[in-house]
């Protein structure tokens, strides 16, 4: 955590070239990824996703079936790592937490009135105790973007100070939901603003609106934290979250993240995927490189 | 160092080429046996592989090709012009066709990352020929009412740093313009643009027109010194273009000279300082330095400085230097030993006059002519390694305190190519452009080409502009 | 054995339709007659909500990439010459007036695909004003385009009017009676050439009773027509464009910058000079 002058001052040295920016991460996404590093790549993706699911038709029944899968994504193939998390909605993190028991699969759960964060802060400290009480191991919550494009940044960093202390040694990531803020410089700015106040991990989205995550909102928030860890020692995380398709996609970010922050990053402690249907490309992927064959989803079990 | 992750290798294969035991000259629309009756051999310079052996242009071939284009100049100058900008797009198409072919062959000869390669070199091969092509047509638009003439007979000297596109910065226009053209492409790369001669005769180019004569720096003077040829045009070292010049003394033949740099990359502490990293790597490290327009010194502001080192060197790591076949190869081969030597000569200069030096922590193959990407800090402006153009993949660090300072240091240089400005304030970029002496000059950006975006320099990095509207006129006089 | 006769279509948003109004006119070729369609008011609106899609594609495309398009165009009417060499000799021109007027058209289409890339350099400019100022002015497309072609059956002609707009990177719409037939075959090509939606909308038929909705349409930003144009006509198409300020021009059909120039709106921009 650092003091809100220390804030302010970071805060100045946040612009971004836009053009600069996108042509870095074009030129990052030519490397080409084949044979044993893919296959690395592609186990790396699956112990770094956080299965999720965030619908108003979630029940018992259809969280239990998303942890089997999490727990073992190919029941065809042991060597397939499981998945670091599941993410679900505060309601679901008990029946979440009892189905992970027998596994290392974490249990993360969304709080302060995700997505839209549009309450009182006494109603998300209550979410957030809430989902704790009940077991989870993580909470991923959403920034006040109603304070941050008002200009309150103060009041954001409050915020995410308060829910930190309520978290104690639970982690936090703290969403900021790139696709609403409007310009790389914000990015960087909320960025700086969260990890200040004590954020374990950063998140780009929530996965509720049509802009999801982007390599560029990933790079810029990863040179943050690059930035950050220069500046305190901490390493805060960087989860990238809502429009990551497909496996090919998923090993660009980890090029992205390995030549620009650095490896110390390719960790499931440091590095997450928000993924639902991702998951099953990166296992269909796998598939083909171990049997030379593409192979149907109905091979995969639902989760 | 213990990679966590390591790519494997990707390598581009090189089947798709089909290479000659030996190449003829090309004149008159075919490939004949050299008059000199000489052979000499050209390598891969990452792995010092005999390649091919190409024709040695002696005065009688260069001769030959003279007076093949003097009859190619006459059948050109009577066809309708929209027949020219018709033949430039077919050469354009056929270029496009064959991209990868081309690509591939590029960076065997001359060393450079497939990669680059295929990601610039050919897409700016192809969208000049387009370019040139739309000109060919309506250069009575170009400017306003003057009345133009092309010279002739154009003859075209170019060097192995972008072997196939300097062919087209060249080639282009002047055939465009109605000019007809003897190249002679440098001596260890002149693979491609024997390969773009076979696309001449597939295009059904009239013989004549487009001529190629392969050799050296003694070839070159040939061409220079013919009486029948009526422009030259130079892009090279900028001691051989004082040559040059002084050869055509009196003449009357129409020049251009594209030569050396010493760009200034000019860092303000109020730049977006992770893309002017980026920029900055960008501007020396991108063809492995062999660029005229390299931003081959870093003025940072002192303020940042130290911050902006920490970051321009971890950036540097990630550099991956290597088997120019190989995909992900980032800093491919130094073009040949002779440059090898020359840059280690100019390093070594630089260490003993006091300079530090940071290097890119890799493994060089054995085999090949290979330099570590190369930082010098704590070098002065009076030390050769801050004058003199390396040519290679090696920065050197200045500071300055205010931007009067900056323009000052970036002037004080024989160069004036190229220059670049990384600040978020729109007004100093401006008033900073206003003040350096350079012909092309990049703010929050580096090394950007456009065949509509005129190429050239100030001072001894030579007269005459490649590129828009402003590069016809190298090509064309004035109808009196 | 029958031959499979050809329907002739009006071409709108990359697909051929007929008219809604289910109307159509003929024309007379000398081997027979020939039924088009007749475009009514709602093909108009229709047409302009496919090209106000053309017009934010087109113009978001490179110079460059708008050349290579038109340079594509005119490949496709080159490998299909004999075809319109015969559709002009059975609307009643010479043979040897056929080769020429394609032949022709072909290079006009040539020199409007390069100028696209280029244009810009010769009419922006910066300006040199007094003051520590840059001060750039440079060229915009206006939008929608309705054109007025000669009514003459010309493909140089129908090419002279078209081209401009979309050089410039406005969308057009364009109207076509006698020259219907001509106007559908090039669609053909257009629709071969990858040209995003909507750029290019060809309609067939007679004016008369769509002039007011044509020169109302709000969406339409410029209407352009031919040097031949009846002055009546344009007089009301003049007085309706007033009620939205639309611009409205006769086209010079000629090769210059001049027949760029209507279709474009000037911007001007200052930035101040300073350390």
């Amino acid at each position: 955590m650092l003091s809100w002058s220390d804030v302010t001052e970071l805060m100045n040295v946040c612009s971004v070239d836009e053009t600069g920016l996108k042509e870095r991460v074009s030129s990052l996404a030519t490397r080409s990824i084949k044979k044993d590093s893919k296959l690395q790549a592609l186990n790396m993706i699956v112990s770094m996703c956080d299965l999720t699911t965030l619908e108003g038709q979630d029940t018992d029944g259809k969280i239990s079936q998303m942890v089997a899968k999490a727990i073992s994504p190919d029941p065809n193939d042991s060597s397939v790592p499981s998945v670091a998390a599941v993410c679900v909605y505060p309601g679901l993190v008990e029946v979440a937490k009892k189905a992970v028991s027998q596994s290392n699969v974490l249990v993360a759960s969304v709080s302060s009135y995700f997505p839209s964060g549009q309450a009182p802060l006494e109603s998300k400290i209550h979410d957030t105790k809430y989902a704790i009480s009940n077991g989870a191991d993580e909470i991923d919550i959403v920034i006040n973007r109603k304070a941050f494009l008002e200009g309150d940044y103060k009041k954001v960093f409050d915020e995410i100070s308060v829910l930190k202390e309520v978290c104690g040694e639970v982690h936090l990531k703290t969403i900021l939901e790139v696709g609403e803020l409007g310009s790389y410089d914000k990015i960087r700015k909320a960025s700086v603003i969260a990890m200040s106040a004590g954020s374990d991990f950063i998140k780009t989205s929530t996965g509720k609106i049509s802009e999801g995550a982007s390599r560029e909102a990933c790079c810029i928030m990863a040179k943050a934290a690059l930035d950050y860890r220069k500046l305190t020692g901490s390493i805060v995380g960087i989860k990238v979250a809502g429009g990551i398709k497909d496996a090919k996609d998923a090993i660009r970010y980890l090029v992205l993240i390995k030549e620009e922050i650095g490896e110390d990053w390719l960790d499931p402690k440091y590095f997450r995927f928000g993924a639902s249907s991702l998951l099953n490309d990166v296992l269909r992927q796998i598939k083909k490189l171990k049997t030379g064959a593409y192979q149907d989803s109905y091979y995969f079990p639902r989760g | 160092m213990v990679e966590k992750w390591a790519y494997s290798e990707s390598i581009e294969s090189s089947d798709i080429v089909n290479l000659e035991k030996k190449y003829g000259h090309f004149i008159n629309g075919s490939f004949v046996s050299p008059k000199s009756k000489k052979y000499f051999d050209t390598v891969s310079p990452s792995t010092e592989e005999l390649l091919s052996k190409v024709s040695f242009g002696g005065k009688q071939d260069v001769d030959n090709a003279v007076s093949s284009a003097k009859e190619g100049f006459k059948v050109w100058k009577k066809i309708k012009p929209v027949e020219r900008s018709k033949y430039l797009f077919k050469i354009a198409r056929l270029i496009q066709e064959r991209s990868r072919e081309f690509a591939v062959l590029e960076s065997m000869d001359g060393g450079k990352p497939i990669r680059e390669a295929r990601d610039v070199d050919l897409p700016q091969v192809a969208a000049n020929f387009f370019y040139f092509a739309g000109w060919a047509d309506k250069l009575d638009l170009s400017w306003s009412n003057s009345k133009f003439k092309p010279y002739g007979v154009a003859g075209q000297i170019i060097p192995w740093n972008f072997p196939l596109l300097m062919l087209a910065w060249k080639v282009a226009p002047a055939l465009a313009t109605g000019n007809s053209v003897v190249l002679k492409p440098a001596e260890t790369t002149s693979l491609t643009a024997l390969m773009f001669a076979e696309i001449c005769s597939e295009a059904a180019l009239p013989e004549g027109v487009f001529n190629l004569v392969t050799g050296n720096g003694e070839t070159g003077s040939y061409l220079v010194n013919h009486k029948d040829v009526d422009k030259i045009a130079f892009t090279g070292s900028t001691g051989v273009g004082k040559q040059i010049q002084a050869s055509l003394a009196g003449t009357g033949k129409g020049l251009t000279l594209e030569l050396g740099g010493k760009a200034a990359n000019i860092v303000y502490e109020d730049a977006s300082i992770d893309q002017a990293v980026e920029g900055v790597v960008n501007g020396i490290f991108f063809n492995q330095g062999h660029v005229c327009c390299a931003g081959s010194r870093l003025l940072v502001q002192e303020s940042i400085h130290d911050k902006f080192i920490e970051k321009l060197e971890r950036r540097m790591q990630q550099l991956r230097v290597g088997n120019p076949l190989d995909k992900n190869t980032d800093i491919g081969a130094i073009n040949s030993k002779q440059q090898l030597e020359k840059i280690t000569e100019l390093v070594e200069s630089g260490v003993n006059d006091g300079g530090s030096i940071f290097q890119t922590e890799c493994e060089l193959p054995a085999n090949g002519f290979w330099f570590k990407p190369t930082l010098f800090t704590n070098v002065q402006p009076a030390h050769r390694v801050t004058r003199e153009e390396i040519f290679g993949p090696v920065l050197t660090t200045i500071t300055f305190r205010t931007p009067d300072e900056a323009v000052e240091i970036a002037n004080n240089t024989e160069y004036g190519l190229s220059a670049g400005i990384w600040s978020e304030k729109g007004s100093k970029v401006l008033w900073t452009a206003d003040r350096l002496d350079a012909g092309v000059i990049w703010s929050n950006t580096f090394n950007k080409f456009d065949p509509s975006s005129p190429f050239g320099g100030y001072k001894e990095s030579g007269f005459g502009r490649e590129g828009g509207r402003h590069g016809l006129l190298s090509y064309l006089k004035e109808d009196r | 054995m029958s031959e499979v006769r050809k329907t002739y279509k009006m071409y709108v948003g990359n697909s051929f339709v007929r008219s809604e109004s289910g109307r159509t006119y003929s024309i007379e070729l000398s081997s027979e007659i020939i039924e088009l369609p007749q475009a009514s008011r709602k093909d108009v609106r229709d047409a302009v909500s496919q090209a106000k899609k053309g017009y934010e594609s087109w113009s978001s495309l490179s110079p460059y990439n708008r050349a290579q398009i038109l340079y594509r165009l005119s490949e496709m009417i080159e490998g299909r010459k004999a075809s319109y060499i015969e559709l002009l000799k059975e609307s009643g021109i010479k043979n040897n007036e056929a080769k020429k007027d394609i032949d022709e058209a072909i290079e006009i289409l040539i020199w409007y695909a390069g100028i696209t890339d280029k244009w810009e350099q010769l009419s922006g400019n910066l300006n040199p004003v007094a003051g520590s100022y840059f001060n750039i002015s440079h060229q915009e497309p206006l939008g929608v385009i309705f054109i007025f072609p000669r009514d003459t059956v010309s493909l140089k002609s129908l090419l002279l009017s078209l081209l401009p707009p979309l050089s410039v990177g406005c969308s057009s719409i364009s109207l076509s009676k006698t020259a219907g037939a001509l106007a559908v075959m090039l669609a053909e090509d257009l629709n071969n050439s990858d040209l995003p939606l909507g750029v290019w909308n060809i309609l067939t038929g007679s004016y008369s009773n769509i002039i007011e909705d044509i020169s109302k349409h709000v969406e339409i930003k410029g209407i352009g027509v031919n040097m031949d144009f009846d002055n009546k006509d344009f007089t009301i198409i003049q007085s309706n464009a007033s009620e939205s300020v639309k611009r409205t021009f006769r086209m010079n059909e000629r090769l210059n910058l001049l027949s760029l120039h209507p279709f474009l709106e000037t911007k001007t921009v200052w930035h101040p000079k300073g350390k």
